[in-house]
Formats: C-alpha cells, structure tokens, sequence
C-alpha cells in the first residue's frame, strides 16, 4: 500500500520558501526545510510562534481554515502538494495528523483504528490485518485487544491518543504529523506515547510539534526553532541543545521565554 | 495597621457549626422553609395539568372500547376510528413534509452556510416558529384550499401542519449538526475522509438522536395542533382513503364538542383528548429514551 520504502536520509518532504499569511498578518514567514526518512523532527518554538500553522501546511488542513492563504512549494515525494489538481485527500491519507487533544470518534476502537481503511473501502480482510498492525505499531495492541469492540470513548486519555496514532498509522502513511500530541496527557501517558514515537520513527517520517524542549531532547533526531513565524535555526537536536548557533535559540532551549 | 496585619479577620472558631461571628449556620427559616416550600410550589405549578389529566381520563376511559376505536362516527353516537386514522395520517404526512423541509434546511445552516449566512437563517427560522398557527392555517386556506384548489383535504391539512412542525425539525438538526465538537471534524478530515464521509460516517451518527428527539418533540406538538386543521380540512365521518380525500383529526372532534355540545358529542370530545394526551405522552416517553440511549453512547464526546 505504501509502495518501495524510502531508503534513509532521502527527502521525503521538502518545504521551499513556504509563507502562509491571514487576513491582516503573516503567520509564517519563508520557511524551507527537508524531512528525511526515518527520522524525528521536533519543531519547537514559544506559543503563538506559528508550530500549529506550520504543521498544517504540510497535509494542506490549513485549507479548513477560510482566510488562509498559503505561498511557496511543499514536495511530497517530488510533488507539489498545492499544484493544481492535487486532491487534498489524498495528500492527507499519506500525511496523517494527530492533535493536540484525542479526537476519538463515538465507535468501537476496532472502527476508530479502522476509519481511514472504510472510507477508502479497503476489503473486510485487509481490514483486520491492517488494524492489528496499526495498533500494535501504536503500542496499544495489548491494552485492547481483548475488547475490541468496547467504545473508544472509555479509554484513558493516553489511550485515546495512541488510538488516534493507530488510526492514523492504519491507512500506512509516509508522514506522521503530531501537534502536541502529549500536552493533554500526564507523565505515565506522555512517557507510552514518546516510546511509541520513538519506535515509529524506524520506518516513518516524523514531525512532533512540541512546546516541551524535554521531550525534543528525549525523542527527536532533529530540532526546528521557529519563532514569530521564522525558522530561526535547525540542526541535530544536541548541536541546538548544547551549542545552538542563534542567540534567540538559546534563550529558548534555556527556559528563558514563555 | 502594621502591613503584615489581614485586611478581613477570621476569628478561630473550631465549633464547625458556627459561623465566623458564631451563629449556627444553615438553620435560618428559609433553608427549613425550602423543604417543604419547593414541593408545594411544584404542586401548585403542576396541580392544574394533574387535575386536567385526571379530569379528562375519569370521563373517557370508561366510555373507551375497542369497538369505539374501530367503528366510525355516525351522527351523535360516536365511533373514533375516521378522526383516529385522519390524525395519523395527518401527522405522518406533515412530519414527512417537516423533516424534508426542516432537515435539509438545519443541515445546510450548521454545515455548508457561512456564518452570517447561518445567523440569518436562523433569525428567520425563529421568527417563523413565532408565527401564530392559525395565520398559517389562513395561508393553508388561501394557497392550498383556495389557490391550488385542493379542498379542505388531507393533502391541505398536512403540508399547512408541517410547515408549522418545520422549525422544530430546523432548529433541533442545526443544533445537533453545528454543536459537534470542531476537533472531530479536523480529525475525520486529517484522516483523508471527503467532507460527504465525515457528514456520513461521522456527523451523522454523532447528531442523529437529537434530530430524532427533534422530530419526535415536532410530532407532539402537532398532533395536537388544531390552528393549521380548522380552516384546511373538516370533520369528516370516514377515515381518508386518499391525498385529496377528506380527513378528519382528533383536535377537531373536541373543537366541534365545543360548538355543538350534544352529549354523544361532548363524550366523543372527551375521548379524543383523552387519546391525544396518551399520543404526546407516547411521543415524549420515546424522545427520552433515545435522548438517554444517545447520551450513554457520546459519553465522554463532549470533554
Ligand atoms: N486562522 C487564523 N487567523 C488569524 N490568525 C491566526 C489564525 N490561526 C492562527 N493565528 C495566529 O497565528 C499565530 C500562530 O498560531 P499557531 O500556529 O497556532 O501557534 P503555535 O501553535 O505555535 O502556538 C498566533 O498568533 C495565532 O493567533
Ligand atoms: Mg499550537
């Protein structure tokens, strides 16, 4: 389904001079910046500084947002995501998203996991072994696999974000995108989801929008300093933690902002 | 005052059941008065409606039959099967016309209209279940009765009841429809689903009951509706056999009883009222239940 595996360190997405402006300012401004293949890429920056808006722009959700408009090239694969006649759709269903709160839907966990395989209408035997795969790649497989069919509304909020992993790992994405995935978890929660992501980055692209430098530091291979919709430095994430090459990056990673 | 001296004292008083000045607390007259007050005025405001119903039910139920239900009107001594089935098949057909009305219009606002479009809509939608029924009876009269040349029909009477019943639907599906929470909607949509599969697969199940309960609580209050009926059908001693047939309806036996109060009559008054009230009570018995099967399921959506 995902066609030949990336091989490591090629790009797989590429952001070129990217701007996204709304109706009266500039939220992003001339971002550039690759992702390669099986790797971890924690975007960090101080609230407000566009994290959210930058995530978005990658699987084109910005669009659900009337008044945004969004300049510049962002390549999956060698393709341009906003030329014209790409389908929004699809670029999402290789660009999965997971936010900042669990959004389960009111269905069993079995239909949660499997929500992106029915709306391509993936047959019933796919079905079963894509979800158990998902939910075992999402490190939850233990927890549910004896009720299945249980509602995803009563699991934990930890478990509910690991689902909502599952279900976007289910229709195999290239791209996982995270907005802050643990900010709404308490520690034990936060501790399975960053295991879980560590795994993953293994065989997938991923980018984790974080406001918690911890967790960067913990978990990511690569740190993207954004700040007032600037892309103020990247690099591997113990060159920015131990010598960062901008002033205002270090003010940051030190706890001297926010 | 030193800067380190409280600006309100709180005496240390360990005694739990006094307050800070040493009275005791919540035993003043209002709080024992609750007791007893609130249940009184609860009666008081529930009393008439008790007595109504218990009025109603000791002069119908031991005239009711079987043989009452299943035979039909003939002059004074009253068989209820024509205004039975009338009502039925009034209420069936104008909830056909409000749910068509009321949820594709609820629908469009909460999901495909702009804001101020939506807000406009609404607006208008409020001021139209403001509308005295019975100028929609008169706009039944002259458009279908008179304009379209229908007659005094079942046809006339549905369309003019249902759209009464259309802003009930309305409101309930916008509701259900713009209440769902945003981050579902990003979420069906971040996982690749075209807007028509989130509507679908999500939004549908999500906002249903409440269309439902919507539906249901429209249906109750029109079948009791007499307003939209008056000037759009009459009377009529057979059950309708068809769209332009003549229909007669529970709410019109009581407003003939009143006009014409031969005994036979009045008891056939008392019987229809009785069997509205059982009908609205039905209706609303169902509204909650789906209303609590539904919030058992969403459980937790809302967080
Ligand atoms: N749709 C929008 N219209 C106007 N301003 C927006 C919109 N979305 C976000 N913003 C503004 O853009 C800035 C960046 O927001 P966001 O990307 O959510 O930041 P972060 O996720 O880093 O906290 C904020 O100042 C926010 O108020
Ligand atoms: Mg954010």
């Amino acid at each position: 389904m995902s066609g030949p595996p990336a091989g490591v360190g090629e790009t797989v997405v590429a952001v070129e001079d990217v701007s996204v402006r709304s109706r009266d300012r500039l939220l992003l401004d001339g971002i550039s910046i690759d992702f390669a293949a099986r790797s971890l890429t924690a975007v960090v920056g101080p609230s407000g500084c566009g994290k959210t808006t930058f995530i978005r722009t990658l699987n084109r959700m910005t669009e659900l947002t009337p008044g945004l408009k969004v300049r510049g090239t962002i390549r999956y694969l060698g393709q341009n995501i906003y030329a014209p006649g790409v389908n929004p759709v699809v670029v999402r269903r290789r660009m999965g998203m997971v936010f900042q709160r669990p959004t389960v839907f009111p269905m069993s966990v079995f239909e949660n996991a499997a929500f992106g395989l029915r709306i391509v209408h993936a047959p019933e035997e796919e079905v079963d072994a894509a979800v158990t795969e998902a939910l075992q790649r999402a490190g939850l497989w233990e927890e549910v696999r004896a009720d299945l069919d249980g509602s995803a509304l009563a699991l934990s909020g930890g478990q509910q974000q690991r689902l909502c992993i599952a279900r976007a790992l289910a229709v195999r994405p290239r791209v996982l995108l995270l907005d802050e995935p643990t900010s709404a978890l308490d520690p034990a929660a936060t501790q399975r989801v960053e295991s879980t992501l560590e795994r993953l980055k293994e065989d997938i692209v991923l980018v984790l929008v974080t406001h918690n430098v911890g967790q960067a530091a913990r978990i990511s291979d690569r740190i993207a300093f954004l700040h007032s919709g600037k892309l103020v430095e990247v690099g591997a994430t113990a060159d920015i933690l131990e010598r960062p090459r901008e002033k205002l990056t270090e003010q940051f990673i030190t706890g001297r902002f926010e | 005052m030193s800067p380190s001296e409280p600006l309100i004292s709180v005496p240390a008083i360990d005694d739990l059941r006094r307050d800070r000045s040493g009275h005791l607390v919540g035993r003043t007259v209002l709080d024992r008065s609750a007791k007893w007050l609130l249940p009184l005025l609860y009666l008081v405001a529930i009393g008439p409606i008790l007595s109504l119903v218990y009025w109603i039910s000791v002069r119908a139920v031991p005239t009711l039959s079987w043989h009452v239900l299943t035979t039909n009107p003939s002059g004074e001594a009253g068989g209820l099967y024509a205004p039975l089935m009338g009502s039925l098949a009034i209420i069936l057909l104008a909830t056909a016309v409000a749910v068509a009305f009321g949820f594709l219009g609820g629908l469009a606002t909460a999901e495909y209209l702009s804001d101020r479009a939506a807000e406009t809509v609404r607006v208008s939608a409020n001021v139209f279940a403001g509308t005295p029924a019975i100028i929609l009876g008169l706009f039944g009269y002259f458009a279908l009765v008179e304009y379209l040349g229908w007659g005094p029909s079942l046809a006339a009477a549905s369309v003019t009841l249902g759209i009464f019943m259309t802003p009930y639907v309305f409101r309930a599906t916008d509701l259900a429809y713009a209440s769902i929470p945003r981050h579902i909607r990003e979420a069906a949509v971040g996982s690749g689903a075209r807007p028509v599969q989130y509507l679908l697969r999500i939004a549908t199940p999500i906002a249903f009951p409440q269309v439902l309960t919507g539906i249901f609580l429209a249906m109750a209050i029109g079948v009791g509706e007499t307003a939209p009926l008056v000037l759009t059908t009459n009377q009529y001693s057979l059950p309708p056999t068809g769209l332009f047939s003549k229909a007669g309806a529970l709410p019109l036996d009581i407003w003939g009883a009143y006009q014409n109060p031969l005994p036979g009559i009045v008891t056939a008054a008392f019987q229809s009222a009785f069997l509205l009230l059982v009908i609205v009570v039905g209706l609303n018995v169902i509204v909650r239940v789906v209303a609590v099967r539904s919030r058992r399921r969403l459980e937790g959506l809302y967080r």
